[in-house]
């Protein structure tokens, strides 16, 4: 019994190399098959269309803090509006940073003359006739 | 520790390189194709498969974390299941279709014998089980170790050669007259 039982499997395993042998030698006949070059252009265009969509989405990600600042400082604006209204606010300010001389604001005569000549209450001589 | 051949090629797709994507199409393009067109057997399906595989490749690739899987396995799992998609789509495609496949390094009459037998190889590879075929395709035309091609099909290596065993049966007795012996 045991003996039958092995030859079997020896039998079987004859005939599934046989078989296996049999699906190499045919299957190595079938030719490959060759791509389009209109195939090629279209699995290249989706690669384009991907690149810039990611992109697009990484310049979104970027100046999602902007969109925030700018909607909370001037809501519903175009972005150019408090973009240049700042760049203006920056030139301005650093102009004067660099051309108004610094004894102008920090000079301890004039502004402090100023204030008391605006301060002073004028006297007024009551005593005289009328 | 295997080390992944397109692993490099992947990641700088991930960064949107143009030409690893160049690279990495040529490299696997004609495999793929032949794969799905004789899983399919139709042309224009077997192209739709495969782009949609490449769009999967693009859209991920940023993702990809090299060590966890061999890319090629993914891909071609990948592209497997486009066609099995397709196929639950239009039960008859793969056997309605017509087999031409031009072989263009032969004579007229060479072609027309070649095409002729490769006709009747793919009309008989049509006719079993989807993962019978598969499997057949990825371990005969691919060159695809046992190993690599159960993960593909994701299942376990005895299930893969039950899978070739069966597939490899019904083709030999189906094409017989071919070339049995």
């Amino acid at each position: 019994m045991a003996e039958e039982n092995s030859f079997d499997r020896s039998a079987a395993s004859a005939e599934a190399q046989g078989d296996a042998a049999f699906a190499a030698r045919l299957l190595a006949d079938l030719p490959s098959v060759p791509a389009s070059g209109a195939l090629q252009a279209c699995i290249l265009a989706d690669f384009d269309a991907v690149a810039a969509k990611r992109n697009a989405s990484l310049w979104a990600v970027a100046l999602r803090p902007v969109r925030k600042l700018r909607d909370a400082v001037w809501p519903s604006a175009p972005a150019w509006q408090p973009a240049s209204i700042f760049a203006l606010s920056l030139v301005l300010g650093l102009a004067a940073g660099a051309l108004v001389p610094s004894s102008a604001l920090t000079g301890a005569g004039s502004g402090q003359d100023e204030t008391q000549t605006f301060d002073t209450i004028p006297s007024l001589d009551l005593s005289g006739d009328f | 520790m295997r080390i992944d051949p397109d692993a490099e090629l992947v990641a700088r797709v991930g960064r949107g390189d143009r030409a690893a994507a160049q690279a990495l199409m040529a490299r696997h393009l004609p495999k793929m194709l032949t794969l799905a067109r004789r899983m399919l057997r139709d042309r224009s399906e077997a192209e739709d498969a495969v782009q949609e595989a490449f769009l999967r490749l693009w859209t991920h690739a940023a993702r990809w974390k090299p060590g966890q899987a061999k890319f090629e396995t993914w891909l071609y799992r990948v592209t497997l299941n486009q066609c099995y998609d397709r196929l639950r789509r239009k039960p008859t495609l793969g056997l309605t279709a017509a087999a031409h496949v031009a072989d263009p390094g032969r004579g007229p009459l060479a072609e027309l014998e070649n095409a002729g037998l490769a006709a009747e190889i793919e009309a008989a590879l049509a006719e079993l089980p989807e993962r019978q075929r598969a499997a057949i395709l990825l371990c005969h035309t691919q060159e695809r170790g046992n190993i690599e091609a159960a993960e593909i099909l994701g299942v376990s290596v005895e299930a893969l050669e039950s899978l070739l065993a069966r597939g490899r049966r019904t083709l030999r007795i189906k094409l017989a007259h071919l070339k049995d012996g």
